[in-house]
């Protein structure tokens, strides 16, 4: 894959470039963690990231494309390869408002024991934005995703339906307020009912099914995805759905023209269905197919600061509180028995970046920090993270218009 | 000295005439030049979207109260930041951009870069060249924690 990218690469760069009114943006992310599985287990890793983004609008069209290449230099099979390419269109409506639609399709691409992993997509997306008062904003959202992967059993159809709306006071304090409505159904997320049997989640082994592997295999890859380090499927069939709802509220000040603060607090419910997997996973840097934003019931609670220093430089800080419990996912004991209770995160993230603009070049350097405990020891973990990159804008457009 | 200068050069072209957007956009020839970039900063008194290039997606133009002139001026942002940033009436803001003087006497600056709320949004490079991507669905990046 990496030999793949050498050749395409440049040919890419070299095909934005000579494009006419278009946006170029080249990135290069280096991380390094500790704890890549982010479980009791801890596997360090370093990963390195590369992106190429094109951006060119025609009328009132922007197209837009993407490629990007992960390289994991211990897990190679989580090694990554992503495209996706778009279009959206913005329709004003008088001169205090617009509609937005978006359509696009995307695609990612893992190896070996991640092959399941590999999902194509589309997305649909629109959006009404329009000022309430001069001070005042709301907004309308609704998203659509399709995703087919690799290992069927991940496949999933979802849509999310957001209301926000703000308010600026002359104290420089924004009020704002978001209510969301979001459905994911996976199509087919159970095992075929063989008698599969998980083996106990043993310290630094991973879980494993008798017959070869957990996924369906007959996905378009036809690949089956052999379970990790707590992902467990169950047996059955048919689909399953998952819905929520949330609100959230942020405040935010500004004190002078250097720091701007702002908290936030958001409360999700789940109002329909539950997770289909028994256990489910999260990877660092890896859009894991098991669990996302639709699995967890709970609350979030994030401070943040940030500084505008002299020389083009900006310092962000940031603390997020966050209590999460998974319907439908239980609790294992290290021996992989079920302890009968429904799983339930906790956790505290401490995070900072650091960022300097030079003429087009835009370097930073960022650390996170987790303390994840959990009803599921397997899933009681603290680990820091590392992160440093730089983003290159390339001279591809005219310095006038909108491209 | 540079903020006199800088000062001087606004109010110039201030006084030429009104503000562009109200005379139907800006003409042919309406670009970003290095040597005219010039510094800003007051209150936002009006956020409108208006065409202004043709062929190209209408963009988010800020009346701009001028703090120290007391004049309001013309400040051309971006197409697609109508969905990506919310900027209100009201708001203190400090920037730098170019301005643009065209022979209706209209006066734009077209933005490189905001301050707000604590913030600086990047518009252009140095150059003047697009720093922008697309409206939501523009908003890309492999998942990371937190919002930073």
């Amino acid at each position: 894959m990496m030999k793949k990218m050498r050749f395409l690469a440049p040919l890419l760069l070299a095909a934005a470039v000579s494009a006419q009114g278009g946006t170029v943006t080249l990135s290069f992310n280096q991380h390094a963690t500790q704890n890549l599985f982010q479980t009791s287990e801890s596997v360090a890793e370093r990963i390195s990231s590369f992106s190429l983004a094109f951006d060119q609008d025609i009328s009132a069209f922007s197209l837009m494309a993407n490629v990007g290449y992960s390289a994991f230099h211990q897990t190679s099979g989580l090694d990554s390869f992503a495209a996706d390419l778009g279009f959206d269109y913005l329709v004003p409506s008088g001169s205090k408002s617009a509609f937005y639609f978006a359509a696009g399709g995307a695609g990612a691409f893992y190896s070996q024991d991640y092959a399941g992993f590999s999902t194509l997509g589309a997305s649909l997306i629109g959006a009404f934005k329009t000022y309430v008062t001069p001070s005042s904003i709301l907004k309308l959202q609704w998203q659509g995703n399709y995703a087919s992967y690799a290992d069927r059993l991940f496949d999933y159809v979802s849509q999310v339906a957001l209301l926000s709306i703000d308010k600026y006071f002359p104290t420089r304090t924004t009020l704002k307020a978001d209510a969301e409505y979001g459905y994911k159904y996976f199509l087919h997320p159970f095992m075929a009912d063989t008698g599969v049997m998980t083996s106990p989640k043993t310290a630094g082994s991973a879980v494993m099914a008798s017959g070869g592997g957990f996924g369906g295999g007959s996905g378009w890859g036809g690949r089956q995805y052999q379970g990790s380090y707590g992902f467990i499927p169950r047996a059955g069939s048919g689909g399953q759905g998952i819905g929520h709802a949330s609100v959230s509220a942020l405040v935010a000040q500004g004190l002078g023209d250097v720091v701007g603060l702002s908290a936030s607090a958001l409360r999700q419910w789940i109002v329909s269905g539950e997770n289909p997997f028994l256990s489910i996973e999260e990877f660092y840097l890896v859009s894991n197919p098991s669990s996302d934003s639709f699995s967890w019931d709970g609350y979030q609670l994030t401070g943040r600061i940030t500084l505008n220093l002299p020389g083009s430089v900006e310092l962000k800080a940031g603390y997020t509180h966050s209590d999460k419990t998974y319907p439908g996912v239980d609790s294992m004991g290290l021996d992989g028995l079920p302890l009968g209770l429904v799983r339930n995160d906790t956790r505290d993230l401490i995070e900072a970046r650091l960022e300097k603009s030079f003429r087009r070049l835009t370097v930073f350097v960022a650390y996170s920090h987790i303390a994840n405990d959990s009803s599921d020891p397997l899933f009681v973990w603290r680990s820091g993270y590392v992160m440093g990159g730089f983003q290159w804008s390339l001279p591809a457009a005219r310095k006038g218009g909108g491209s | 000295m540079r903020s006199k200068v800088t000062l001087l050069a606004l109010a110039a072209v201030l006084a030429a005439g009104p503000a562009a957007g109200q005379t139907g956009g800006p003409p042919p020839g309406h670009f970003y030049d290095v040597d005219k970039e010039v510094r800003f900063e007051g209150t936002v008194r009006e956020v409108v979207f208006e065409p202004r290039y043709k062929g190209t997606a209408p963009f988010l133009v800020l009346r701009v109260e001028e703090a120290k002139l007391a004049k309001t001026v013309t400040v051309e942002v971006s197409p697609s930041w109508f969905f990506r940033e919310d900027i209100h009436s009201g708001e203190k803001v400090k920037g730098i951009g170019s301005l643009s003087e065209t022979p209706g006497g209209a006066a734009t600056i077209i933005a490189r870069q905001l301050q707000l709320r604590g913030q600086t949004l990047t518009l252009r490079d140095k150059r003047g060249f697009p720093n922008w991507q697309g409206g939501p669905r523009g908003q890309r990046g492999i998942r990371r924690f937190g919002g930073f």
